[in-house]
């Protein structure tokens, strides 16, 4: 646990900062500085608003705490503040929602996405480490743009008890830090399984290490010169540890992003369902209205990428042609788990965590939605087969932090870490704020 | 005529489907919690002793034995479903392929599923009221093949369901809700939401003369849902609702497929109870049906009978006993009542409240307490044959047949004596 | 997509949208719906769908009555009436 000596002006410091780069929607005024975890907007923490950086939410003070924030609490963390998010984690850039976090290298360009706000968090504040959820990249890759380290863990490792549902068979809480060493301190105290979560198991974790490196020749295309040069100086300071760099190739690779996508929207808009204003969040006022009306009225209140979701889900699990989209990617999640899965016996799978440095705000926006969506082709394929990932700093161009992504197979997360903190020994991390 | 039902259950579980609440409330809104309101961040966990009902269910109605059991989001909005999905089953329910044995026919049943129930919605003008109480409560639906064809068969049917579910502890005498599938010809009317027993017949045969008159007025019949307005008895056009296509059903994510626990249930099926004494003793199989239909204990003392004689008694005692009321007499009180019925005593709510808290109880016309005496003089005198007794009941006989003489009286009375007194006795 | 379709949709996840909107959203599903046709020639049909990316086993809940320890915090966003919830007309 990271600790040093209490700051009693440390919540009116980070008041000031937030103003500058909106990466927090609520801060806990009593938090002093020593030793704090932020929540990602998604998960509930009991008496603070959570609304999942959605309108429709407005207003959701849960009476209980996630069980993950239960955890960090019970283990001496303090709360520091709620971190903004993409509406429900729908998004790469962090500004598909009211308050967009902006990132700390330059203010021009996006955090990432979708737990932009618990990367900024991570990249400012010192001795904090991040609770975050990742559905199909929402840690790699704003950890990635802006220097820190994003833990995702595999799937059903951290209960999702307390989380804000995007997609329930995808959803992994992790961990962001400044370094692995705090990122294992937290993961240790909040993993293991919950009465409280059906899918969360007890699962051994385990760390069995390999010196072999191996790459996806699909997954290379694409990437920006810049981000292509870091990460290929990374790669030889990997050999002149020992590590082999191999190269595979995985033609079925490609169809990851539609069966992610096609798998996330279903469940998603089934979650969404019951935003209907009249429970919690935003409430409707006039009850006199036919309820189909009423129901309409509130669901307004959903962000435009939030709207297509729910209309690309329910399309694609309609009874005619469920079998065509839902099905299929739930087998396509088979194959890709079982040649990720024999990949991963006996090694470690590298890429860069995304394609590009953070682009710019308005750079982002001017994407087509199938550009946006294919922003997280590196990350997208351990999501979606539920596999443990890291995102590390690896390189700078232009000051703009780049990022790496190692993958491990199913509950081989310690690996990570141990890589991860060996790698912290030669190279260090650049910061622009240390409150 | 075909009529097909599927009748909800509601599972007799101390706590709810997926969350700790007590299914045992009156207050409105008293017994929830994030989970049954469907809030934000929380998450279903499956009650065993909901699945092991149904597992005990599926067995009675001799289903196919299910290997895994998953559940399905079911999305349709309306105020009463607090996450705008139900969970229920579809690929993996916990049971298919049953039946329910009737006189004429066997009703096929084509599934069992487990699933929650949504809140309590009260029609207000203008608004609704919902009591989150009743949401979450396990349901479990049980779906029939339309192989129902009158209204008799309708009554026999639900009477030999409810026993069944009687038999593994489900009793749904307030709480039965069926959806009515009935057809006349062609085209399929669904009738939803009906409460009680007396309404489903009630619908059934509205439906049965609204569809006769539009068939006869050479009209057609729609297919369509309707509902059951009670006050009015009739059925009425209902709501356009969510079809097949638009449920959009996927796999509960938040669940997983579960081993179904191997029943243990004991399968009693009361009408073919009744209709072996029937066979074998020369009783009235009706009147033993009535008799055990829902009535577990006087089931179990009907064991009790070893001719014919003795059923006609047992079944004239528990007459009596349902008469007077008295539930609870346990094996041994009913023998001993048994015993006073076959001296030819007159059995009165007294005398059963008598036996019941263990009072003596006068029989005949030798004086019992000239019995007593005489059983304690010969239990005096001949100690040994105490001893005896435990491990010889031909000695408790010896006994009887000496007292019985001596005193002129019926054996079997002194036998009721002997034996509480020697009961009386090991006890001090 | 037939206008009546995407209509029939959107009825289903109960939006309404603008004409503008409903414009811009029409041409976003067709379009991305187009991308997801790619899964088509996967060769998986004859494997299992998984419905989670782990093994994940059935824990179950014994059936225990334990009441939720902030009962009053539940309703407090909502609008109650003599302790019921009030919902929309039907």
């Amino acid at each position: 646990m990271p600790t040093t000596k209490p700051n009693p002006k440390f919540a009116e410091e980070l008041s000031k900062l937030n103003k500058k780069l909106n990466f927090m929607s609520v801060i806990n005024s009593s938090a002093n500085g020593k030793s704090l975890f932020s929540v990602k907007d998604n998960l509930c923490v009991k008496g603070f608003e959570s609304r999942a950086g959605s309108k429709i939410l407005s207003g959701y003070i849960p009476p209980f705490n996630a069980t993950a924030v239960q955890r960090m609490l019970d283990s001496g963390y303090e709360f520091v503040g709620k971190t903004v998010m993409d509406e429900f984690g729908f998004g790469s850039f962090g500004t598909n929602t009211d308050i967009v976090a902006k990132n700390p290298f330059d203010e021009t360009r996006v955090a990432g996405g979708s737990s932009s706000g618990a990367a900024v968090a991570t990249a400012v504040i010192k001795n904090h480490v991040a609770i975050a959820e990742s559905t199909g990249g929402s840690i790699s890759n704003p950890a990635s743009f802006c220097g820190v380290v994003g833990f995702t863990p595999t799937y059903g490792t951290i209960s999702r008890y307390g989380l804000i549902d995007y997609a329930n068979s995808l959803d992994k809480v992790g961990v962001m830090g400044r370094r692995a060493a705090d990122i294992r301190a937290a993961f240790d105290r909040i993993k293991g399984a919950d009465n409280y979560d059906s899918t969360c198991s007890d699962s051994k974790i385990s760390s069995t290490p390999t010196k072999k490196l191996m790459i996806i020749e699909q997954l290379m295309k694409g990437i920006d010169s810049k981000v292509l040069s870091s990460f290929d100086l990374l790669l030889s300071k990997m050999q002149g540890m020992g590590y082999k760099v191999e190269h595979a190739s995985l033609d079925i690779i490609d169809k990851a992003i539609p069966a992610y996508y096609i798998i996330s929207m279903a469940e998603a808009s089934t979650n969404l369902a019951k935003y209907d204003g009249y429970k919690y969040g935003e409430q409707g006022k006039d009850f006199t209205k036919k309820y189909n009306d009423f129901f309409c009225d509130a669901r307004s209140s959903f962000g435009i990428e939030a709207k297509r979701r729910i209309v690309l889900g329910t399309f694609v699990r309609s009874a005619s042609v469920k079998d065509k989209y839902y099905i299929k990617a739930l087998k396509f999640r088979t194959a890709l788990t079982s040649k990720l899965s024999s990949i991963l016996k006996d090694s470690f799978l590298i890429s860069p965590t995304m394609p590009t440095v953070a682009p710019k705000i308005d750079e982002a926006a001017g994407l087509s939605l199938i550009k946006a969506y294919s922003m997280d082709s590196l990350t997208i394929p351990p999501n979606l087969s539920g596999l443990p990932h890291i995102s590390f700093p690896c390189g700078y161009a232009n000051g703009m932090p780049i990022g790496a992504q190692l993958i491990s197979s199913h509950f081989n997360d310690y690996a990570l870490l141990d890589f991860v903190e060996s790698w912290e020994k030669s190279f260090k991390y650049e910061f622009k704020y240390n409150l | 005529m075909k009529i097909g039902l599927e009748v909800h259950v509601a599972l007799p579980t101390k706590s709810k489907l997926f969350c700790a609440c007590s299914t045992d409330a009156t207050e409105p809104n008293s017994s929830i919690c994030p989970i049954c309101m469907g809030f934000p961040g929380s998450k279903p966990m499956l009650n065993r002793a909901a699945l092991d009902y149904a597992s005990n269910v599926s067995r009675t109605l001799g289903c196919m034995p299910a290997q895994m059991v998953s559940f399905v989001r079911k999305v349709y909005f309306y105020p009463d479903l607090p996450k705008s999905y139900q969970i229920t089953q579809l690929q993996e329910p916990v049971g298919v392929d049953g039946s329910v044995e009737i006189s004429s026919k066997k009703v096929k049943i084509r599934r069992i599923q487990l699933e929650e129930d949504p809140a309590k919605i009260i029609r207000e003008s203008g608004y609704t009221l919902m009591d989150f109480n009743r949401s979450g409560i396990p349901l479990l639906e049980i779906v029939t093949e339309p192989d129902i064809a009158s209204e008799e068969e309708l009554r026999e049917f639900l009477g030999e369901l409810r026993s069944i579910l009687y038999y593994v502890g489900i009793n749904i005498e307030k709480e039965l809700k069926v959806d009515l599938n009935i057809s006349l010809s062609k085209a399929r009317v669904e009738v939803k939401n009906v409460t009680g027993i007396r309404n489903l017949v009630d619908a059934a045969n509205y439906e049965i003369k609204r569809q006769t008159e539009l068939t006869s007025k050479g009209k057609e019949v729609v297919q369509e849902t309707r509902s059951y307005n009670e006050a009015e008895v009739r059925t009425e056009s209902s709501r356009e609702k969510e079809s097949d296509e638009e449920y959009g059903f996927i796999f509960e994510p938040d669940l997983t497929s579960y081993k179904l626990p191997s029943s243990n249930a004991k399968v009693v099926l009361a009408s073919k109870v009744a209709r072996e004494y029937s066979r074998k003793y020369g009783a009235k199989e009706k009147t033993i049906l009535e008799l055990i239909q829902f009535d577990r204990e006087s089931y179990a003392l009907m064991d009790h009978a070893k001719d014919k004689a003795e059923m006609q008694k047992i079944i004239a005692v528990i007459e009596l006993l349902k008469k007077y009321e008295s539930t609870g007499i346990g094996n041994e009180k009913f023998e001993e009542l048994l015993e006073i019925a076959k001296s030819g005593a007159q059995i009165n709510a007294e005398l059963i409240k008598k036996v019941k808290s263990g009072q003596r109880v006068e029989t005949s016309s030798v004086n019992l307490q000239s019995i007593d005496k005489e059983i304690t003089t010969m239990i005096k005198n001949h100690k040994e044959l105490l001893k005896e007794y435990e491990k010889n009941p031909k000695a408790f006989n010896f006994i009887v047949g000496e007292v019985a003489a001596k005193l002129k009286a019926n054996p079997r009375d002194v036998a009721i004596r002997l034996r509480a007194v020697l009961e009386k006795g090991f006890k001090d | 997509m037939e206008d009546s379709d995407f209509d029939r949709l959107l009825k289903v996840c109960r939006l309404r949208l603008g004409a503008q909107e409903r414009k811009r959203m029409e041409a976003d599903i067709t379009e991305i719906i187009g991308y997801f046709n790619t899964i088509d020639n996967a060769k998986v049909d004859d494997l299992e769908p998984s419905y989670h990316p782990t093994k994940i086993s059935g824990k179950l809940r014994e059936d225990k009555v334990r009441p939720f320890e902030n009962p009053d915090q539940l309703l407090k966003g909502t609008k109650t009436h003599r302790f019921y919830v009030v919902g929309p007309d039907l």
